[in-house]
């Protein structure tokens, strides 16, 4: 290797590193945590996953604000009630949408709630490495990695590995099954996992949901041969 | 931060026992603290000596067998655990490992509690420690209290004070306590404790004060094990000092003492300290055996009773047994099985003692079999409060001579017993629906008379008192005379059915006592004007109902309404649903009658709606849901719309 281009990659490295240096405690504390990212031939039950869930004003990530966040870590076929996070956000601006009313979820709470920039805080400190689960978990991370951005003035992304519950979902019905509209929302999920219905649309509620839910289609994977990260991780 | 996830939690608790004891915040706190698990299908939740987990379990979802597995005995199952079920609380109550293995029968979701809280839980709200004591007794003898799980009524009826440990002074008196001083040789001390068949031996000194204590775990831990030689002092491997406590501790009281100290064994002194003369010994096995074996002591003490006053006062003390019962939610057919044994006993005795006293009066019995009946309600195994007294007598038949001077003793008999009963509370009937009635105290001949003009003849009346004599049972004498009798019923009844048809129409004649707006009816006036009549409106359709369909299907030994109806459920499998709601239904009043009365120091019979709590309305409403239908399957069954 030429010393021009030993010198490049050395740049190229050492204005990463003070590119790291730049940004908060909470990043830098997340980003580390990573050192001990898990290997994909990591057995399931050493993984911590953490089954999470936002509302949002609406659906649209570049214009939508997460209105409130609900998290629960699951590992070792054991969900922790104390190992939680449930907490409501508010914006800087009134949120606009329908989803406000769906929610019952009004700015003027405003005394109980985080800030964007607390929850995702929070948010970061909780989740670790862990392995992210959410019923259309592709949406949620969306909406974390935009106010992430937002927060550090720079576009930085959850490094987190995830699996979505609806993905499991699938893979657990029959392959000639002709999917019906709605079949895997999670109410008619829950309905089918026989899961106790109780008030929706709370995004903690939806989380501990999720979690039981990822528990209950867990052990039909695993009696399936899944027995790895990297089994869960596929497609 | 929020609260939904533990809130979620927190509601599944809240309706089960004994977390309806526990106030709000520290349930909340409890939730807080809760692990979900998942157990799959066939796995091990823990096994048959591990060593107790810092959790006890509650399944949310799904079953747990529990089961024993002795070795080359194979696996017994002792209990299957459902929703709401409680499992594994050894760790809150002994220091000892598991007594049995659970096996998650289906995929399951359990809350797992921790302990750490619940001993500081038992010693603020020993009713806490009382029901989980119950829960581990079943758990450590199969089926010996089985816990009645669906029908919480609710656990804020009954009072705050602790259970008395009635039964201690009678264990101070079976059990001297063992004592040796601390000189004797660790040798001499297990020759008396094996002479003497005890656990343990108090150290004491000249005094007569305890200064030590040796189970046979010391003897296990220090001297098997070789760290103390046999010929040594006992001294040397005695716990010191020794925790003591009064003699009138309430069970819940000792219950959390041993788990406090961590100590299966408590020396009891005059003082309650240690520096008095030792006057007993209480171990864990003496509590267990005491909640298991209270019936079977006031059985026992109630068979040797020599007076009234003493029978009134077993008496008494069996309706505490039953407030315990009732608050710890044992199910109801257990505690009518031991209420009803507890009732029969003082009849029996009451009948043996009046013999005696005409015996010295110079009036022997004539050599003639008679047999006492009970009717209503002790007929049917009901009767959990001391309400009133029905009962009939029947003597062999004798010629013609000799019945007035036999029908006159019998009646003196009758007099003096149904007196006895009511000194120990149980009131006279008021429609003098009595032995002592010259009326209610005839031959068999005249029984069978009787009861074939009732059927002949089915008036009003008469099906009034065929409603009552119907249910009567055999409680003393020769119970061969009260089985004729039962012969005789169903012969007339295959002869002559209307009579049938009558009775269906009298099991009907009483709506369900809901009003079009679902509320309850309520009495419109007189003394008891806007309260809820449950004896009348609620119980007396069951009762009726199943009696007619009991006597329809020809099964004379089952007299128990909840019984008759589990009895109906297996004859009739097209109806089986609707008999075991009706079933349950009438386990749920009983129970809640019992509690109105010992609450209101009454018979339970009337009910104000407002005092119930919302939880309340909803289970008595739901148990009223089958009399509707009941009645709707009586009256076509019998085609009771064809009779006047």
């Amino acid at each position: 290797m030429n010393s021009k281009l030993k010198k490049m990659i050395f740049n190229l490295f050492k204005r990463r590193e003070t590119g790291l240096e730049s940004l908060p405690a909470f990043w830098k504390t997340y980003h580390t945590s990573f050192e001990q990212a898990y290997d994909r031939k990591t057995p399931i039950e050493d993984i911590r996953f953490v089954c999470f869930d936002t509302e949002t004003t609406g659906l649209d990530p570049q214009k939508d604000q997460i209105l409130s966040l609900g998290a629960i870590a699951v590992q070792n076929w054991e969900i922790k009630v104390s190992e939680r996070l449930e907490f409501m956000v508010h914006q800087e601006y009134q949120p606009v949408g329908q989803a406000i009313e769906v929610h019952g979820i009004l700015p003027k709470k405003r005394e109980e709630s985080l800030s964007e920039r607390e929850a995702v805080e929070h948010f970061l400190a909780f989740i670790r490495q862990s392995v992210l689960i959410g019923h259309h978990v592709g949406f949620d991370i969306n909406m974390i990695n935009i106010a992430l951005s937002g927060i550090l003035k720079k576009k930085l992304k959850l490094k987190n590995a995830s699996v979505d519950t609806i993905n499991l979902a699938k893979r657990l019905l029959p392959p000639t099954h002709h999917l019906s509209s709605g079949e895997l929302s999670l109410d008619q999920l829950a309905q089918k996992y026989q899961l106790p219905m109780q008030d929706r649309h709370t995004a903690a509620g939806d989380a501990y949901m999720t979690a039981i839910l990822f528990l209950k289609m867990l052990d039909k994977l695993e009696k399936r041969g899944n027995k790895t990260l990297s089994d869960l991780l596929r497609k | 931060m929020q609260n939904t996830i533990p809130k979620r939690i927190f509601d599944f608790l809240k309706d089960l026992p004994p977390f309806t004891l526990l106030g709000k915040e520290r349930l909340m706190d409890i939730s807080e603290q809760v692990v979900v698990q998942y157990k799959k299908r066939g796995e091990t939740i823990f096994r048959q000596g591990d060593e107790p987990e810092a959790y006890f379990y509650i399944v949310h979802e799904g079953a747990v067998h529990l089961l024993n597995q002795r070795e080359g005995e194979g696996d017994v199952l002792v209990d299957e655990c459902d929703e709401g079920d409680l499992f594994g609380i050894r760790p809150l109550l002994a220091e000892e490992p598991y007594a049995l293995t659970a096996v998650a029968k289906e995929e399951c979701l359990l809350y797992a509690i921790p302990t750490a809280n619940f001993p500081q839980i038992m010693e603020e709200n020993p009713k806490v420690a009382l029901y989980l004591a119950s829960t581990f007794a079943v758990e450590a003898r199969p089926k010996a209290l089985p816990v009645h799980k669906n029908y919480s009524l609710s656990g804020e009826i009954g009072n705050q004070e602790a259970e008395s440990l009635v039964e201690v002074q009678s264990i101070e008196r079976s059990k001297q306590p063992i004592t040796c001083s601390a000189e004797t040789s660790i040798k001499e001390a297990a020759l008396i404790m094996s002479e003497k068949e005890v656990g343990s031996i108090i150290i004491v000194d000249g005094k007569q004060q305890p200064i030590g204590i040796v189970t046979d775990k010391d003897f296990r831990m220090k001297v098997v094990t070789g760290r103390f030689a046999l010929e040594e002092s006992i001294r040397q491997i005695m716990s010191s000092p020794v925790i003591t406590a009064r003699s009138d501790l309430s069970m819940a009281d000792v219950q959390i003492k041993m788990i406090r100290h961590k100590i299966n064994h408590l020396c009891l002194t005059e003082n309650g300290e240690d520096n008095s003369a030792v006057i007993g010994v209480i171990s864990e096995h003496d509590l267990m055996v005491m909640q298991g074996n209270n019936p079977a002591i006031l059985i026992r003490e109630m068979k040797r009773s020599t007076e009234v006053r003493e029978m009134k006062r077993i008496r008494i003390r069996a309706e505490e047994l039953l407030e315990k019962y009732l608050d710890q939610e044992v199910s109801i057919s257990y505690i009518t099985n031991i209420m009803s044994e507890i009732n029969d006993a003082l009849i029996v005795r009451a009948i043996e003692l009046s013999m005696k006293e005409l015996e010295t009066k110079g009036k022997t019995k004539p050599q003639v079999d008679f047999c006492w009946m009970a009717l209503g309600s002790e007929g049917r195994r009901e009767q959990l409060l001391r309400t009133d007294q029905d009962s009939a007598l029947v003597f062999s038949d004798v010629p013609s001579s000799d019945y007035e001077a036999v029908k006159a003793y019998f009646l003196d008999l009758a007099s003096q017993v149904t007196d006895k009963l009511n000194e120990c509370g149980f009131d006279y009937c008021p429609a003098d629906m009595m032995a002592s009635n010259p009326q209610w105290c005839l031959s068999l001949q005249e029984w069978k008379a009787q009861f074939s003009k009732w059927i002949h003849s089915p008036t009003p009346k008469a099906v009034l008192h065929s409603t009552i004599f119907f249910d009567f049972r055999p409680v003393f004498g020769n119970f061969s005379l009260a089985e004729s009798l039962t012969e005789h019923i169903f012969s007339d009844l295959d002869q002559q059915s209307l009579f049938m048809t009558y009775l269906a129409k009298n099991a009907v004649g009483k709506p369900p006592p809901l009003t079009f707006f679902r509320n309850f009816v309520v009495e419109k006036s007189g003394e008891h004007k806007d309260e809820f009549d449950i004896k009348a409106r609620a119980m007396m359709p069951l009762t009726d109902a199943a009696r007619v369909l009991i006597l329809h299907a020809r099964q004379g030994k089952i007299n128990n309404t909840f019984r008759r109806f589990e009895e109906l459920a297996d004859l009739d499998p097209n109806n089986k649903e609707l008999f075991e709601q009706a079933a349950d239904a009438y386990e749920i009043l009983m129970r809640y009658r019992a509690l109105q009365g010992l609450k209101n120091k009454d018979t339970g019979r009337y009910l104000k709606p407002s005092d119930l709590s919302k939880m309340e309305r909803l289970n008595l409403r739901n148990s009223f849901k089958p009399i509707g239908e009941l009645q709707t399957l009586i009256a076509t069954r019998f085609q009771v719309m064809y009779v006047r």
